[in-house]
């Protein structure tokens, strides 16, 4: 992705028609984007300086900064920005270390492989409706598989997603479990270029599995990880299904994160403006990640360049 | 001699894969499950631990109680809306971006690629001020038009990646063949990269068909609900058995996850490639 602008060439005055061409490819998708994402975004933005209620919602009038000042003053507001980042990162770490785990079991050939990768996949490929109900079932206080094998095993029962304590985990439990497939197949696919030689290599000057994938496989996938970081960081940020059905953003405002407050503001509260202020942050928080990855990304890249 | 030495590396390997078998199956495995339950079963002396698969001969019988068939109707009406339309603006976008430098291509890609960091809860409230004032709610075609801007990116990153492969060779000799520099799309290009085109439209189907957070805000007639939505509508209420609303689950399930198994390497491509070049 590059936002320098493209070297333009000097056109001949016999040119120009085809360069119109070329604009008539790419109009159509860009004016849809601006139509229904840069123009409700924009709406949006503009929705935070109003006071308009979801009642009606073409109405209602410019209040200034009103809306983003009471917000940056509540509680309720920084208790949702941590817990979004406690989020992310939990899903970013959990869902790295699972799936870069499992793509490696994955990486020998052997008979099955293609089943059981297919397997491993599911909790992906299904639906995330599918999911949640089974795991509001799984959850159950009475009758949930967690409590069931928590009384066979005498370690007791837990309200997986009314006890304040638990409410967070058991979202991550879920979301990690849907997404570490993804990580899985993108890592593995990375994994295919990591010379065979060079582990080959590795174990015959004696090295162990762990100083191996230390010195020569993270190396290699090292670049794909941190894509695969930044996908996770931004999905984490953006998820709104999985929290909301669980979990409604409680028991206690604990699972409360920005885009789950956004929707509960805007169609509970039937709070509009309070509601797109708070996407204007959630927004301002996907791009100072974006934003940081960019400058990681340059750097390492400049570092391997110059190495 | 190195055989026997490897054979404890063999061993956990065999371990470590049996863990994450069970740890992705096993809420499959209790999503057939209960489906295959009955409901005292479920509420009083708890499921058996093993499938009933005998009861899978009543399961279209009980699933002819909810109005699953509808809803999966409606799904499949939204998805191929989505599809198509993402299909038609992204073949174009994708061969823009991949064989011609023009102004603001890097505007146009830095926003394909902010589409997916932009969280659709957000964009949801002042689409639903604009769907509003266009009577745009409640209409299936309001869903499409709203989805494609989401799934349309994705497959402008996957068909771009797959056209960047295509050496600009085969259209130079297209032309001095006589190929109108207008028809190598269609006549060159296209023929070139059906199987990335196929991959992309089960993509954006299968978004289509999972989308849930816009249908639930837009759509308030019951009869157009897709099944994302109806099947949230059973959640907290008692009036359905719950093996009914998993054997419906299950059966929504299926497609999504046979056409996912089927084009996974060219969406671990897309992706990557979208967040690599935008």
């Amino acid at each position: 992705m590059t936002l320098s602008a493209e070297v333009t060439e000097r056109v001949a005055p016999k040119k120009r028609r085809r360069d119109l061409a070329r604009y008539l490819y790419i109009a159509p998708a860009t004016l849809y984007v601006l139509m229904f994402a840069v123009v409700p975004m924009v709406r949006g933005v503009w929705l935070g300086f109003t006071d308009t209620k979801l009642t009606n919602p073409s109405g209602g009038r410019f209040i200034g900064l009103d809306n983003y000042t009471s917000l940056l003053g509540s509680e309720a507001f920084w208790n949702s920005i941590r817990t979004t980042i406690l989020y992310t990162l939990v899903t970013v770490i959990g869902t790295l270390v699972l799936g870069t785990s499992a793509a490696l079991a994955l990486n020998r050939a052997f008979a099955g492989r293609a089943l059981l990768r297919g397997l491993l996949t599911f909790p992906y490929a299904m639906p995330t409706i599918a999911a949640v109900l089974v795991f509001i079932w799984i959850y159950n206080p009475s009758s949930g598989l967690f409590n069931r094998v928590g009384r066979v095993l005498g370690i007791g029962e837990a309200g997986w997603l009314t006890d304040p304590e638990y409410g967070l985990a058991s979202v991550l439990i879920a979301t990690i479990w849907k997404v570490f497939p993804i990580v899985m197949l993108i890592v593995l696919a990375a994994l295919q270029s990591v010379p065979e030689e060079l582990r080959e290599a590795a174990r015959v000057d004696g090295a162990d599995a762990l100083s191996s994938f230390r010195g020569i496989v993270l190396p290699h996938i090292m670049p794909t990880l941190r894509i695969v970081a930044l996908l996770m960081t931004i999905w984490s940020i953006r998820r709104f299904e999985i929290i909301y059905l669980l979990t409604g953003g409680g028991p206690v405002e604990t699972t409360n994160t920005v885009v789950v407050s956004i929707y509960r503001r805007a169609f509970s509260d039937l709070d509009l403006s309070t509601a797109a202020a708070l996407g204007v942050f959630g927004l301002l928080l996907s791009f100072i990640v974006t934003v940081a990855f960019f400058i990681i990304e340059t750097r390492e890249t400049r570092k391997e360049a110059s190495s | 001699m190195t055989r026997v030495k490897r054979l404890p590396g063999i061993a956990a390997r065999a371990l470590v894969v049996g863990l994450f078998v069970i740890i992705a199956g096993l809420p499959v495995y209790w999503m057939v499950n209960t489906a295959l339950s009955t409901d005292a079963e479920l509420y009083r002396t708890g499921q058996d631990w093993w499938l009933h698969l005998e009861r899978l001969v009543d399961i279209p019988g009980t699933l002819s109680t909810v109005p699953i068939l509808k809803w999966m109707t409606n799904s499949a009406v939204i998805a191929a809306g989505t599809m198509t339309l993402s299909l038609i603006l992204s073949v174009l976008a994708a061969y823009a971006l991949s064989r011609f430098k023009f102004h603001g291509k890097g505007v146009v890609a830095f926003m394909l690629f902010a589409t997916q960091m932009l969280p659709e809860a957000l964009i949801v409230v002042p689409l639903f001020a604009i769907f509003v004032s266009l009577g745009l709610l409640n209409e299936l075609y309001g869903l499409v038009l709203a989805n494609t801007a989401f799934t349309m990116p994705v497959a402008v990153f996957i068909l771009k990646a797959a056209i960047d492969k295509i050496p600009h060779e085969t259209e130079e000799a297209a032309r001095i063949d006589g190929c109108p520099r207008s028809s190598q799309l269609t006549m060159i290009i296209l023929p070139l990269i059906l199987p990335s085109i196929a991959a992309a439209a089960v993509i954006n189907f299968f978004d289509g068909w999972n989308e849930f957070l816009f249908a639930n805000t837009f759509i308030a007639d019951a009869e157009k609900w897709p099944a994302s939505v109806g099947l949230v509508s059973f959640i907290g209420q008692y009036g359905t058995p719950l093996a009914t609303v998993m054997a419906a689950a299950v059966l929504f399930t299926i497609p999504a996850v046979v056409f996912f198994l089927v084009v996974q390497r060219q969406i671990v491509s897309g992706l990557t490639a979208g967040a690599v070049k935008g």
